[in-house]
């Protein structure tokens, strides 16, 4: 038998003014189940409490119910008290008369009867609770970092630096990332290998991370804390506990005209490189498909003069098994190439390039080493048109968003080509200035007004070769959009920032949602920006949508905090409010018959398939599971499903049906 | 018909709709004490059968809400929640039960004013419309 | 018919199956469910008007399930079913072969669950012009009228449940209605239990109903159940853009949502 306690609140006369409180410590009095009624001015007070506590040893409650202010503000409150006085704390409710009556309505008998009636429901909840335990989690207290560009170099340094274990996995030879291939950064027009490469070096010395280059995520299976991940190293054909990064192969391997990967296609490398002098690790990688000896089995020249003999012809992928506690996505990004622009000829004309091959050609580490020469035949560009939003905001692209870094980017394009060909003439065709950030708008204005840069707000709609020249047509619309045709010796297309191409494929391998533009999807777009809807698993950077280096930082940095505090402690203590799908005695098991129409609709994929063997191991039946370290406790599973196979602790059935009809059905006990 | 209470349940959501009927209360604007809230983690937990028991149990109208759409605690169950309403809607209907009995609406924490007028234009809709007799005498003999 | 029998008499004689659901002469002229076991019973098979059932309702029975791999005499509605259960992982690729049947006698084998797939896209899966034409008759009524109207009708339901045992995706294996904990809908057959029951259980098939109308047929009192299924598929189909059954992998229309759904009734 219940034995229910009622402690009914006048918060100093914020509900007492309204509600005729000693009314309702009567009537919930004669509630039956409620053994012990009472009415106090402040509850929340510490006397307030120790009533409560006093209560619950000396009437030995099964359940308390104090009706007060939001459960929003004091649950935790009365739930901790109760606790202290060794009622589980998940058998204490609150009836909100404060906020929910008092408050909004006038004093009346009405209002004082509303009261009596959530009172009523809130016993007949209380008295269908359950007593929970907090669920605990253990916690492998190792990160997996995937992608080694900025984002992902900070969020690894910044765990690793918390004394924890990071294994960062990098799909390309070389970490770095799109960063290491920009010649100078904006606001600062600091040089970015010179920030950056400080960086790559201290990931790879850090006795905290593991760096696995060349490698990719095979499969990630399991749950915040506790998932097993597979890598797959790819092979580099090399040794590379031998190998000692001299160099020698890659001077001296005899194929070489394969356009660089890294120098955006404007610069040539050999079969066996290095991507670029600075890359970490600095070990060379053969490429299979163009190699001479994979294509027609014969030279192996590097293996012929390498002194250390690292090299490995027959070398096989292979498949690394790593248990981790949590995940940071930091994949990156990639921009708009191709035929994307048949109307600007790009792909046509050698001179049409986009944003990344201009940061090559001014880059002094670049094809052209840092001078401004055009790709066509390398001569240097007199005027220079630069088309912003090529391809961002243009729905009939199928690309509505902003790109967010091209406006800055662009600006610190026609400033660098200024800086380097001081008679040079650049145009920026522009729809809108995006400069906001700390010193954006003024280097904006700095392109424009100290380095002249010709600003036209217009699109561009199409650009064609006459005379050896481009000539780029578009209209000025702040001169009444009148046509504009310039003839330009190179023309810079700032194409729109998408998600990498495995982008949808890494997503469905881990299990995280992502947005129309494949970019992954935050937990919540205001207050959860740095996690997905997987629990463990993190974003850091333009995986997400394009950002600039300033926010993947901050946001890697974010997600890095988000780990450290995940792995803080060595279990994970989660409030039990989170959906159960029942087991039954044999023969049934479940009444679950395992048709997984919830799986599709949970949030989270906290929904599992779990198969009951039988002792000689054959199949009974396939059920499903909620994985409590994944369910978020929304309850949308078990509003669907049909058997009434899932419940959900704290919002059962039982509880919500209970306070439907208590609710509506004023008893004799009333008023 | 004039002194007519009707009887008003509302299934709400805990993280928008419940905080925004707290800044109501917190704002001290009034409205009909008809209505009763039944707090639910999201609009997704809220099984329709529920609305049907509520009914049965005398209700006279209901309000459903939860978050506005994209700003859901859980990400998506309020679009779930919407996906069975329209069903459930049409079905009910089609059935000759009156939908107009059932208010649904997006009230976010912020709008508290918002919860105030739903309350006070629901109360006022089914006091026009008048008791739900019909559907509580289908009640009978049975519990429940 | 003889295709059918060879059929069979071929699939039994390879062990290719163990069981042939399929169709045999009834009383009165009508025809009942039967299940073939030897290549010799082959003859007691037919294939005719009377032929409507919904056999793939045999499939989820555990007595029947125990027979062995079944090739299971399919009409379209059972070839739906089929992709149905095979999409709420209740029978996979090896659990069973079709037989589907045509009103003029030619039988397909369709051996996997994408040649039932590749047959069903074949099919006309809308409600007919004359289904349609009902649905729009009783949507024209006024609320008074079809309250009144399926009063009358729910007042007939004896609660025998002839409705969910003849509804070849009404399988779980304790029905909400036996739910005592709490207990959602009232035993008693009482205007409100039958009422609950009845919603309940329309909405329990919505975006899953293949419209056999095997649950109409079994009705003792005869109520139009599949009026409600209708009007559910028709509904799902025009927010949602789903039909049930036209795939063996699908996400089902109420676990899913598109953030454009339509709100026009939530303020």
């Amino acid at each position: 038998m219940a034995r229910i306690g009622v402690f009914i609140c006048h918060c100093g006369e914020n509900i007492s003014a309204t509600v005729d409180v000693k009314k309702v410590a009567a009537a919930a009095s004669r509630i039956p189940g409620v053994a012990h009624s009472v009415e106090y001015k402040y509850m929340c007070s510490d006397p307030g409490q120790q009533m409560i506590k006093n209560a619950v040893r000396e009437k030995n409650l099964t359940g308390v119910v104090v009706a007060a202010c939001s459960p929003r503000m004091h649950e935790p409150t009365f739930r901790r008290a109760c606790a202290e006085a060794g009622l589980n704390p998940f058998l204490c409710e609150m009836a909100n008369i404060r906020e929910h009556c008092s408050w909004v309505h006038e004093k009346s008998d009405a209002t004082t009867n509303k009261a009596i009636d959530i009172v009523r429901t809130l016993v007949a909840k209380v008295k269908k609770n359950k007593a929970l335990l907090p669920i605990k989690v253990p916690v492998t207290k190792t990160a997996l970092v995937l992608g080694g560009g900025i984002a992902g170099i900070q969020a690894s340094l910044d765990i690793a630096n918390a004394g924890h274990k990071v294994i960062l996995v990098e799909k390309q030879p070389s970490i770095g990332g799109h960063m290491s291939q920009l010649s100078e950064t904006f606001p600062t027009l600091d040089c970015s290998q010179c920030i950056l490469t400080p960086r790559m070096v201290e990931v790879a010395q850090h006795p905290n991370i593991t760096l696995h280059s060349y490698s990719e995520l095979e499969s990630l299976d399991g749950f915040i804390g506790n998932f097993k991940a597979r890598i797959r190293k790819k092979a580099r054909s090399l040794d590379e506990k031998l190998c000692t990064g001299c160099g020698l192969c890659t001077q001296k391997c005899p194929t070489r005209k394969i356009a660089s990967e890294f120098d955006a296609g404007l610069g040539l490398r050999p079969a066996i490189y290095v991507p670029f002098p600075q890359a970490v690790p600095n070990k060379p990688v053969i490429d299979r498909e163009h190699c001479t000896y994979y294509l027609k089995g014969k030279c192996r020249l590097c293996e012929k003069i390498c002194p250390t003999q690292a090299i490995r012809f027959d070398q096989e992928d292979e498949i690394l098994e790593v248990e981790v506690g949590a995940v940071v996505l930091a994949t990156g990004f990639d921009i708009k190439h191709g035929d994307f622009f048949p109307e600007y000829g790009y792909g046509k004309y050698k001179d049409v390039i986009d944003g990344l091959q201009f940061e090559r050609l001014a880059s002094a580490s670049g094809p052209t080493l840092g001078e401004m020469r055009r790709p066509s035949d390398g001569r240097v560009p007199e005027t220079v048109v630069f088309v912003a939003c090529a391809g961002s905001r243009d729905p009939a692209k199928g690309i509505e968003y902003c790109s967010k870094i091209c406006c800055m980017y662009t600006a610190k394009h026609a400033m660098l080509y200024k800086h380097k060909v001081h008679h040079g003439r650049p145009y920026v065709f522009y729809m809108d200035i995006r400069a906001g950030g700390k010193m954006y708008e003024e280097f904006v204005r700095r392109a424009q007004e100290v380095d002249g840069v010709q600003y036209i707000r217009g699109r561009v709609s199409r650009i064609y070769e006459r005379g050896g020249k481009l000539v780029v047509k578009g209209a000025d619309t702040l001169l009444g959009a009148r046509p504009m045709e310039i003839e330009a010796d190179l023309v810079v297309l700032a194409t729109a920032g998408v998600a990498n191409a495995g982008a949808e494929e890494l997503a469905q391998k881990v299990h995280v949602s992502y947005d129309p533009y494949y970019f992954y999807s935050e937990a919540h777009p205001k207050l959860r920006p740095v996690e997905t809807n997987t629990a463990g698993i993190f974003l850091a950077g333009a995986c997400q949508a394009p950002k600039d280096i300033p926010e993947s930082v901050a946001q890697a940095s974010g997600a890095a905090a988000k780990v450290a505090g995940l792995f803080s402690q060595s279990e994970l203590v989660r409030e039990p409010l989170i959906a159960v799908v029942d087991r039954q005695a044999p023969p049934l098991y479940s009444t679950c018959v395992g048709c997984f129409l919830c799986q599709a609709a949970c949030p989270y994929q906290a929904i599992e398939k779990e198969e009951i063997r039988g002792r000689d191991g054959r199949l009974i039946k396939t059920v499903a599971k909620v994985n409590p370290g994944l369910c978020q406790g929304c309850g949308t599973c078990v509003a669907l499903c049909r058997s009434k196979s899932i419940d959900i602790q704290g919002f059962s059935h039982e509880q919500v049906y209970a306070e439907v009809l208590a609710l509506l059905n004023r008893g004799e006990s009333d008023v | 018909m004039s002194d007519f209470n009707p009887k008003i349940v509302a299934f709400v959501c805990n993280w928008c709709t419940y905080a925004g009927a707290d800044l109501t209360g917190t704002s001290r604007m009034k409205y009909s004490p008809q209505v009763s809230i039944i707090r639910f983690p999201c609009t997704g937990r809220i099984d329709f059968m529920l609305l049907l028991k509520a009914f049965a149990n005398g209700a006279d109208g209901i309000i459903v809400s939860g978050c506005h759409p994209n700003d859901c605690h859980y990400s998506s169950g309020n679009f779930h929640a919407r996906r069975r309403w329209i069903v459930f809607r049409g079905l009910l209907d089609f059935l000759g039960i009156d939908v107009r009995r059932v208010r649904f609406s997006w009230v976010s924490a912020a709008e508290g004013a918002k919860w105030a007028q739903l309350v006070n234009d629901t109360a006022e809709h089914v006091r026009q419309l008048g008791p739900f007799s019909g559907y509580h005498r289908l009640r009978g003999l049975g519990v429940g | 018919m003889e295709t059918l029998r060879d059929k069979a008499r071929e699939l039994l004689a390879a062990r290719t199956v163990q069981v042939i659901i399929g169709y045999g002469q009834g009383s009165g002229g009508g025809a009942r469910a039967v299940f073939v076991r030897e290549a010799a019973e082959a003859d007691a098979l037919i294939f005719n008007e009377a032929c409507r059932q919904n056999l793939a309702v045999y499939l989820m029975k555990p007595e029947v399930r125990k027979l062995g791999k079944a090739a299971l005499v399919a009409t379209p509605s059972a070839l739906r079913t089929i992709l149905q259960l095979a999409a709420e992982n209740q029978v996979g690729d090896h659990d069973l072969l079709a037989l589907a049947v045509h009103a003029a006698g030619e039988v397909t084998l369709l051996a996997t669950l994408q040649a039932i797939e590749a047959h069903v896209t074949e099919l006309d899966a809308d409600l007919s012009a004359a289904e349609k034409a009902e649905l729009r008759k009783y949507e024209a009524l006024s609320l008074e009228q079809r309250r009144e109207y399926w009063q009358e009708q729910f007042s007939r339901c004896l609660k025998c449940y002839a409705c969910r045992a003849a509804c070849p995706l009404c399988y779980c294996s304790r029905c909400t209605v036996e739910c005592n904990q709490p207990q959602w809908i009232p035993v008693p057959a009482h205007d409100l239990g039958n009422l609950e029951w009845n919603v309940m259980r329309a909405m329990h098939l919505a975006g899953r109903c293949v419209n056999c109308g095997d649950c109409s047929r079994a009705c003792p009192v005869a109520i139009p159940l599949y009026l409600l299924n209708q009007k559910l598929i028709s509904d799902v189909f025009a927010n949602f853009n789903a039909r049930s059954g036209m795939a063996a992998k699908t996400d089902n229309a109420m676990s899913i949502f598109k953030p454009d759904d339509s709100e026009d009734f939530i303020r």
